[in-house]
């Protein structure tokens, strides 16, 4: 259908809009006209990707400017699904005769991308990259070219070797085109998706191209200022921020390091010997290399690197660290440090020290001498030793790397950023490997407390930055916890015919004692048998699928073999089949499987996860595969840990929020993701039990999306198990029913029902606009196929 | 000690006690309207229902060739411990039981040349507690046996299925071969992979149609759309009786079946009434009126059922002429409009053609009152007795009173479901109710029986 909003003429791919849909178009042209950034809950399975794509594709080819459009997701799956509604979006804009010149590509890593017969076939993702680079890296290419027997990835060769000339015809590729177009031409479709991004209209790829500094470097460069960036399923985003930051630090990886230096060490003292003039060269292109970089960043092509702050360009690498041996002597004695330092040999005692960098700083001083200076430059000074010495197979030298951006983190953030005196060095005792295990195993944990670092530049350098979940509420703290002013905030609700989805807070059990997950009470016998009892009562009458969350491992864990102790697995077992979420992945993702076949064969299933586990965060569960979620408990954080301790200190003192605040936002947040797992679309149904005294509280319960909170009824805020039972019951009975009525006009609009309700504004006008910017639309590329320029370098 | 005992038989077989029982929010769907009364609601609820109804009956009487009047029905009862629950009553095995002794009854009086057998399931099994049988009383026995009645483990919706499809094997492809399953619990516990025994039933072109009592379980859903069947789940006693009786109507014949045409042998058998007892030659009892087989001449107790001597297919004459209205069904109403009825030349009749109910104009709650006891009192009743008559599940007393009140539900005028509707045929014009009940027992259009209305002529 095509309707105008806000005078913009828009194509959408489906006969109908649902009337949120309309509205959160509407948001998005106003926040895109405003050139700010935006905030908005979209309830799940309301067609958010689509809407967006739609309008922000529109609005490109409407407007001469041609902004390109970032779209971030979390997970492959995620990125798979927006490419292929862009692929439908864009077939139906053909079909109405739009023939535009368009380029949409995904990225993502070489695991997914790689076609290459034998590096394709491995299992994990960093042996690929490791094999990868070993057929790729200039220099090995270099020694191809005089020694025939070296092996060189064909695809990668093919694709060097098009050079210029190679060009991809416009259209949207999702991840399994790319592979097929470049199998055709031999490419690889890895470096081809990098090469098209400056080209791409739309590109669709992962938070952390955008987010993680050692990323975005090698990918996001290039991208032009005035570029649309959103962020979907954003809900954790001040999580991704911060750990992007963040390094832990273990023993083992502090050994690994340790080998590694040695390794350097004697690669350098084989290099003096075979090639020292390259050495040498090094240390005089070192200077230059960051020049060289300083003066693109001048030029504003470069996203500024929070790793790389803008004055450490301005000054020369530290002389003590420009010659390679060294540099290695000198990360010999930092590694050194690390293993000895308190936090790491104080262990015998269960101590836990947190220091902020500038102690940690001031104590390093006095023991070995090293300085600030120096510290920071390591991650680029190990970057370039590692290009000299021509050393492919990094995935050694992994832990040395991460040893080295600890360095350059701690030394950063401190001083460089005035205010932001962020970051904590917290050294814990670890878990234990097991039980029997006494020696302790201590973790250096160096945690980034501001999400506002990571984020900055990319709020700085792109003019709208749209972020968009299914359950962004409360939403009222992000804008400070990233530290942006957002232009439109917004929250939508589901327009139903049905009401599809029943929110029952159950807040006693059938004895009427209180149930909760609150500390004191949680291993209570009369509580840990009344949850039990709304499990099994919930098992007993909800068809197919039921999905719990626990607020931990550990209080699952407990409560499941109490209720084992109790009998109650043995009852449940009746009626369904019982499941459990582990920290181990493997294992969880076989017992997703099974849960599914389960749920199709109708014997029925139970999923025990956890609230802030993958299950909660990744999967879902639409219809028969989840017709009921349970929260038991509010899924607050372990408020014990210090690295939270330190992070609600720093937000508290910062930016003025109160710890409690912090935690029940959240709890909230990861509570309503947790439910909202059941809900995938309008035509599913699923009931959503908030199983905790707490939630009927209205400081609790009003942070919960509006979309759920208008579900919520009077009569479902305050039940005993029985009470909601029946109410379930009921709900479910009546939604077995076919779907009765028509949506028509009340839930679904069509492009009539729109002009009705949104008059066009002044037809005029935009028809003028519409050819100047189709006239521009094939300046940029000859005959729709988009060129591809290399860079040679 | 015996209260001991009571209690742990109490609990085992899954009741509780009345204060225990299920909460019920009976008064949330009453509200009251401006002057108090409730009157209006309750109107509005029963015409949503007729509403309902109708589509319901005029959903399929179109565009259908042929249908299969020989049937062969497999009914699968469900007797897991999920059916001992008390939200049907007395509970859900024994309203189970006693809808399908009425089913049945009714089943044999609409399709008289066909076969219902039955099996059950429960502790992970399955069994047959009767084989394809043309005898209604034979399955009524059945049912009313105790060991029917109780309840025990989980089902198993695929040894059950399969039971019923091997039985229903050997049947000849012009036969329309249907199983029913009334399925309580939510969980199936399977030997192996139901979706195999759903291919095989799509295959052999078994239809089977599921009526859930509890909510609507994915396997069920998909094992009806690949078998083309119809999933329903009940929302209560009466609604169950509609899902359930949907059934009896002879379905429509897949395309793959409808080519073949075969001649069937039948018998009309005599009745006898004899001077002293004979036994009957099916159950071997005294009676002192039987059926005469046409061609062995044996005596047989009750009919439709076929002949235990010859197997020659028994039935009475009239009752095969009932199963004629399923091949040539009375067309759909059509709605007319208020609008289109007030601006009609000529000017469309004002009462109903059958009930000769004036219909509904845009009236205040009040006129409709002494409405009320108008449409009751003229004709209306006899339609709206025998409907209930015939159709118990319809909300009692007050199912006549429905008609009269049609104009109360108008007072949300923008609401107002059309209350006229045409045969498009003789072009007559009757109310709702008149609608449903031609549809539902009259099976004949009475404007164009009568040689259609003044104005169509």
């Amino acid at each position: 259908m095509k309707f105008e909003v806000d005078g913009l003429p828009v194509l959408f791919p489906y006969e109908y809009i649902y009337p949120e849909q309309y509205a959160y178009m509407l948001d998005i042209k106003r926040t895109l006209d405003a050139q700010g950034h935006c905030l908005l809950e979209m309830p799940s399975g309301t067609g958010k990707t689509i809407s967006l794509l739609s309008l922000i594709v529109a609005y490109q080819q409407h407007y001469p400017e041609k902004r390109k459009l970032i779209y971030c997701s979390r997970t492959v799956p995620e990125i798979e699904k927006a490419l292929a509604e862009l692929q439908r979006l864009m077939a139906y804009r053909a079909s109405h005769g739009r023939n535009e010149a368009f380029l949409g590509v995904g990225l993502t890593s070489r695991r997914n991308l790689c076609i290459h017969p034998r590096v394709s076939k491995e299992k994990r993702g960093s042996l690929t990259d490791a094999q990868c680079r070993n057929l790729t890296s200039p220099w090995v290419r270099e020694a191809a070219k005089s020694d025939p027997e070296i092996e060189l990835c064909e695809f990668y060769e093919t694709l060097e070797g098009a050079d210029m000339s190679a060009t991809v015809p416009s259209g949207v590729y999702t991840i399994e085109d790319l592979k097929e177009y470049s199998q055709s031409k031999k490419y690889c479709p890895y470096f081809l998706a990098r090469r098209l991004l400056p080209f791409a209209n739309v590109i669709i790829y992962s938070y952390h191209y955008l987010l993680d500094p050692k990323v975005a470097d090698l990918v996001s460069r290039e991208l032009s200022k005035d570029c649309i960036v959103v962020f979907d399923e954003a809900h954790n985003i001040d999580n991704v921020c911060t750990e992007s930051l963040s390094i832990d630090i273990s023993r083992p990886i502090l050994e690994a390091s340790a080998r590694s230096v040695a390794d350097l060490s004697q690669r350098i003292d084989r290099m003096k010997v075979s090639n020292a003039e390259k050495l040498q060269s090094e240390y005089s292109m070192l200077l230059e290399g960051l020049r060289n970089t300083q003066e693109a960043r001048e030029a504003g092509e470069i996203m500024s690197n929070p790793i790389l702050p803008g004055d450490i360009l301005s000054e020369a690498v530290p002389g003590n660290i420009r010659r390679a041996e060294h540099f290695v002597a000198f990360l010999r004695r930092f590694i050194e440090y690390l293993k000895a330092s308190r936090h790491m040999t104080r262990m015998r005692v269960m101590h836990v020290v947190a220091e902020s960098p500038t102690s940690f700083l001031q104590h390093i001083k006095e023991i070995t001498y090293i300085d600030r200076k120096p510290l920071r430059f390591c991650a680029e000074r190990l970057a370039s030793l590692i290009r000299t010495l021509e050393i492919n197979d990094l995935a050694d030298f992994r832990s040395l790397q991460k040893v080295a951006s600890f360095a350059t983190l701690v030394a950063t953030y401190q001083k460089g950023t005035i205010s932001h005196c962020a970051c904590i060095c917290v050294a814990s005792a670890g878990p234990f490997e097991n039980d029997l295990d006494t020696i302790p195993n201590p973790v250096l944990h160096f945690t980034c407390l501001d999400a506002t670092l990571a984020i900055k530049p990319v709020f700085e350098r792109f003019s709208s930055v749209i972020i968009t979940s299914g359950t962004l509420s409360p939403m009222e703290l992000y804008p400070s916890l990233l530290g942006f002013e957002p232009t439109v905030t917004e929250s939508y609700q589901m327009t139903l015919t049905r009401t599809c989805f029943l929110p029952l807070i159950v807040t006693r059990g059938s004895d009427q004692v209180t149930v909760s997950s609150k500390f004191e009470v949680r291993n209570d016998p009369a509580v840990v048998r009344n949850y039990g009892n709304i499990l099994l009562e919930f098992a007993k009458i909800t068809p197919d699928g039921l999905v719990c969350f626990f607020p931990s491992y550990l209080y699952m864990e407990s409560i499941v073999s109490a209720w084992n102790d109790m009998g109650m697995l043995n009852e449940l077992l009746k009626y369904k089949l019982i499941f459990i979420e582990t920290p181990d992945a493997t294992e969880t993702s076989i017992a997703l499987e099974n849960y599914r076949q389960a749920c199709d064969n109708g014997r029925g299933a139970v999923l025990l996860s956890v609230a802030r586990g993958k299950v909660s965060e990744g999967v879902d569960f639409d219809h028969h595969f989840g017709r009921a979620v349970i929260l038991f408990g509010i899924p607050y954080q372990y408020t014990e840990s210090r690295i939270l301790k330190a992070r609600l200190e720093y937000l508290r003192d910062n930016n003025r929020i109160r710890e409690n605040d912090f935690l029940t936002f959240d709890a909230m947040r990861h509570g309503a993701q947790c439910v909202g797992r059941v809900l995938r679309g309008k035509t599913d149904y699923g009931l959503m039990v908030f199983a905790d005294k707490r939630f009927a509280r209205v400081d609790k319960r009003t942070k919960l999306p509006k979309w759920i909170l208008s579900g919520i009824t009077e009569a479902g805020i305050n039940l005993s198990t029985d009470m909601a039972v029946s109410m379930a019951k009921k709900f479910l009975r009546t939604m077995a029913q076919p779907l009765e009525g028509n949506q028509l006009g009340v839930s679904l609009w069509d492009a009539a029902e729109v002009r009705r309700r949104y008059p066009p504004k002044d037809e005029s006008a935009s028809a003028a606009d519409a050819p100047i910017a189709r006239v521009s639309g094939h300046s940029h590329y000859s005959n729709g196929h988009a060129l591809v320029a290399m860079d040679t370098s | 000690m015996a209260d001991a005992a009571d209690e742990d038989e109490r609990r085992e077989s899954g009741r509780n006690y009345s204060w225990e029982e299920d909460y019920k929010r009976s008064w949330d769907m009453l509200l009251e309207d401006d002057q108090g009364s409730l009157q209006g609601i309750v109107a509005n609820l029963q015409q949503q229902q007729l509403l309902l109804k109708r589509r319901r009956l005029n959903k399929d009487t179109d565009a259908v060739a042929q249908r299969g009047i020989i049937r062969q029905l497999f009914v699968v009862v469900d007797q897991s411990s999920a059916m001992a629950e008390l939200d049907l009553r007395p509970n859900r095995l024994d309203c189970t039981l006693n809808l399908l002794e009425a089913f049945v009854t009714e089943f044999f009086d609409q399709n008289p040349l066909s076969h219902v057998g039955v099996t059950a399931t429960r502790d992970g099994g399955a069994e047959k507690w009767a084989e394809l049988s043309g005898n209604p009383a034979d399955l009524v026995r059945v049912f009313a046996k105790r060991e029917s009645r109780q309840t025990s483990g989980e089902p198993s919706l695929q040894n059950a299925l399969e039971l019923a499809r091997r039985s229903l094997a050997h049947v000849p492809q012009h036969v329309s071969r249907e199983i029913l399953v009334v399925f309580g619990s939510l969980t199936s516990c399977d030997p192996g992979n139901l979706g195999e025994t759903i291919e095989s039933l799509a295959s052999d072109h078994i239809r089977v149609s599921v009526v859930g009592l509890a909510a609507e379980v994915q396997a069920c859903k998909r094992l009806c759309s690949a078998t083309k069947g119809t999933y329903g789940v009940v929302m209560n006693d009466a609604h169950y009786k509609e899902l359930l009786f949907d059934h009896i109507p002879p379905p429509a014949l897949a395309v793959a079946q409808q080519s073949q045409s075969n001649i069937i042998q039948m018998g009309f058998p005599i009745v006898r009434t004899f001077d002293l007892p004979v036994l009957c030659i099916c159950h071997q009892r005294p009676i002192r009126r039987g059926h005469i087989c046409p061609r062995c001449a044996a005596t047989i107790c009750e009919i439709p059922t076929d002949c235990c001597i010859c197997s020659l297919t028994l039935v009475s004459s009239p009752s095969l002429a009932r199963s004629y209205h399923h091949l040539f069904p009375v067309p759909a109403f059509v709605e007319v409009p208020a609008a289109a009825a007030a601006s009609a030349h000529p000017p469309a009749p004002a009462e109903c053609f059958c009930c000769l109910a004036p219909f509904a104009k845009q009236r205040g709650p009040d006129d409709a009152y002494s409405l009320d006891a108008n449409g009751t009192a003229n004709g209306h009743g006899a339609a709206g007795s025998a409907t209930s008559a015939t159709a118990p599940h319809r909300p009692g007393p007050s199912a006549a009173a429905g008609a009269g009140s049609l104009a109360a539900a108008t007072g949300a005028a923008a609401l107002a479901p059309p209350s006229r509707f045409a045969c498009p045929l003789c072009k007559t014009q009757v109310c709702l109710e008149c609608d449903v009940y031609i549809h539902d027992v009259l099976h004949n259009c009475p404007g164009c029986l009568s040689g259609g209305h003044p104005a169509g002529r």
